[in-house]
């Protein structure tokens, strides 16, 4: 396949769509209809339901693709993994069949997924509170100041929400409070601050085409240098 | 031959199963028989609760049911309270959305929870669920732009247009109030970039008590009215007053937090016991 088509059009594609999404977010290019509204809100409406539409597609494609992945596991007999692929595949075929045929919001379907997968997902979330005491019992040791400062956040934070406690000890509320409102929000700021600039960049070298991993398996050739 | 292990020594590497099988002890007494804690209100749990009171009548409601079953435990109760608040309100359209594929189901069992024909609420007059939307914040910026270009139909395949609830609803514009719910990241700060932003849409979110922290910034910045944890929801059930499973919840949490910190102090005494008595 040519260059043209392997990278330079997919290229061209992402930078229109991004610079049109871009235009739109930020600014109010005229000319406008009689609503105010900018020339470039309808293309990227179209542009939105396509995302929209390409999302559910890739849900399905998703479905296709672990078919495929999981019956070669069965046809090989993987070791430790054909038995669950078996399993994987039934689930994923008893899903389908209760949910065509009787629909996505039946009653049917509905039981089906209250007494499996929400009862298992909600288990293996909720155990996680198991884990977690015995790493705490086990990790938060005072060791050194920078353990005695998260062990004692960490007291806090465990005070403050245990609903009794915060009633009877204002106090533990007021600090968790500030702990909030400065040290955390700050760190968050610049967490977020430092990962938008992040983002700003890989979207810049994406739209330039100096980032390639989208456009799939290319030759060193072909990435450009 | 077996080392011989001193008592500190013991006591910090206490058996996994002892310290889960006091922390079940501690879930399941006060399940079985509620002790009463009192639960505090928080600032932020009251001003939810006004936000929603103070609305005008005829209000338009956008709630996003983003939430995963694993999450159910923790988002549901909040969400099933503040579905009662508002039909308990009155005067309030509830539009929900999906940006969760298990939302739609996730949905229908709050709203069996919350038995709005108790409050003489209507589906597709005084509340309606327009089915998931695929794409995350594509599908917050399509529904915020056109709903009606992103999805004609609701959450069981039928016309939008054939229910009152719809009628004049068009864009982001056509509401007064967002109100999410979630256990993902990309949602509760997408509707922030997507919504609030462009269309200064007032936004209540209610995440997992792990996330607050990601969501403080937009708090503080004020683009989100009220930040809530579902662990919040028993504070929701005491202003709406229907006692449910949030306030039942609230005694297992005060008790399971406080071994928690007993865990702690234990597991630091058997540590600088051990340090400073040589095992």
């Amino acid at each position: 396949m040519s260059l043209l088509i392997r990278r330079q059009i997919p290229i061209a594609l992402v930078f229109i769509t991004a610079l049109l999404i871009m235009m739109d977010y930020f600014l109010k290019l005229p000319p406008l209809d009689a609503r105010g509204v900018s020339w470039t809100s309808p293309v990227v409406k179209d542009l939105q339901n396509w995302g929209v539409i390409l999302t559910a597609f890739a849900l399905g494609f998703g479905a296709v693709n672990l078919f495929i992945l999981h019956s070669r596991h069965i046809s090989r007999r993987t070791v430790k993994q054909w038995p669950f692929s078996v399993w994987l595949l039934l689930m994923i075929i008893l899903f389908t069949v209760v949910g065509v045929s009787y629909g996505a919001t039946s009653p049917e379907y509905s039981w089906l997924y209250n007494s499996s997968y929400f009862a298992l997902s909600a288990t293996v979330y909720s155990s996680l509170g198991f884990y977690m005491t015995s790493g705490i019992y086990r990790a938060l040791r005072a060791r050194n100041v920078d353990a005695v400062i998260l062990l004692v956040t960490g007291g806090i934070a465990l005070l403050k929400n245990a609903p009794a406690v915060a009633v009877n000890a204002p106090f533990v509320v007021s600090i968790d409070s500030w702990l909030n409102a400065i040290p955390t929000t700050s760190a968050m700021r610049g967490i977020m601050i430092s990962a938008a600039l992040g983002a700003i960049a890989l979207g810049i070298r994406t739209m330039t085409g100096k980032e390639t991993g989208f456009l799939g398996r290319l030759t060193e050739a072909e990435k450009g240098g | 031959m077996r080392e011989k292990r001193g008592f500190w020594s013991r006591l910090e590497d206490i058996p996994r199963e002892v310290l889960y099988g006091l922390l079940l002890i501690a879930f399941i007494i006060p399940m079985i028989k509620p002790i009463g804690f009192p639960v505090p209100v928080s600032p932020e749990t009251q001003k939810w609760y006004d936000t929603i009171d103070k609305l005008p009548a005829g209000s338009v409601i956008m709630i996003d049911f983003g939430y995963s079953g694993g999450g159910e435990p923790e988002l549901g109760p909040m969400a099933v309270a503040v579905y009662h608040h508002i039909f308990k309100r009155g005067g309030l359209k509830a539009i929900a959305m999906s940006t969760s594929i298990e939302g739609p189901l996730l949905w229908d069992k709050a709203m069996a929870e919350v038995n709005p024909s108790q409050y003489g609420a209507q589906y597709g007059v005084d509340y309606i669920h327009i089915g998931y939307i695929a794409g995350t914040e594509t599908a917050m910026a399509a529904v915020g732009k056109d709903l009606r270009a992103t999805t004609s139909t609701d959450y069981k395949g039928n016309p939008l247009d054939q229910y009152p609830i719809m009628e004049g609803i068009k864009d982001a514009s056509s509401f007064d109030l967002l109100i999410v719910f979630t256990t993902g990241g990309d949602q509760s700060e997408g509707w922030v970039r997507q919504w609030v932003t462009p269309y200064k849409t007032p936004y209540l979110c209610s995440v997992l008590a792990m996330m607050k922290p990601t969501m403080l910034p937009y708090q503080k910045a004020g683009q989100i009215i009220a930040l809530t944890s579902g662990a919040q929801a028993g504070e929701m059930e005491y202003l709406v007053k229907v006692p449910a499973r949030g306030i039942k919840s609230a005694d297992v949490m005060t008790l399971t937090h406080l071994l928690i910190v007993v865990y702690v102090i234990v597991g630091n005494i058997a540590y600088y016991g051990k340090k400073y008595s040589g095992g």
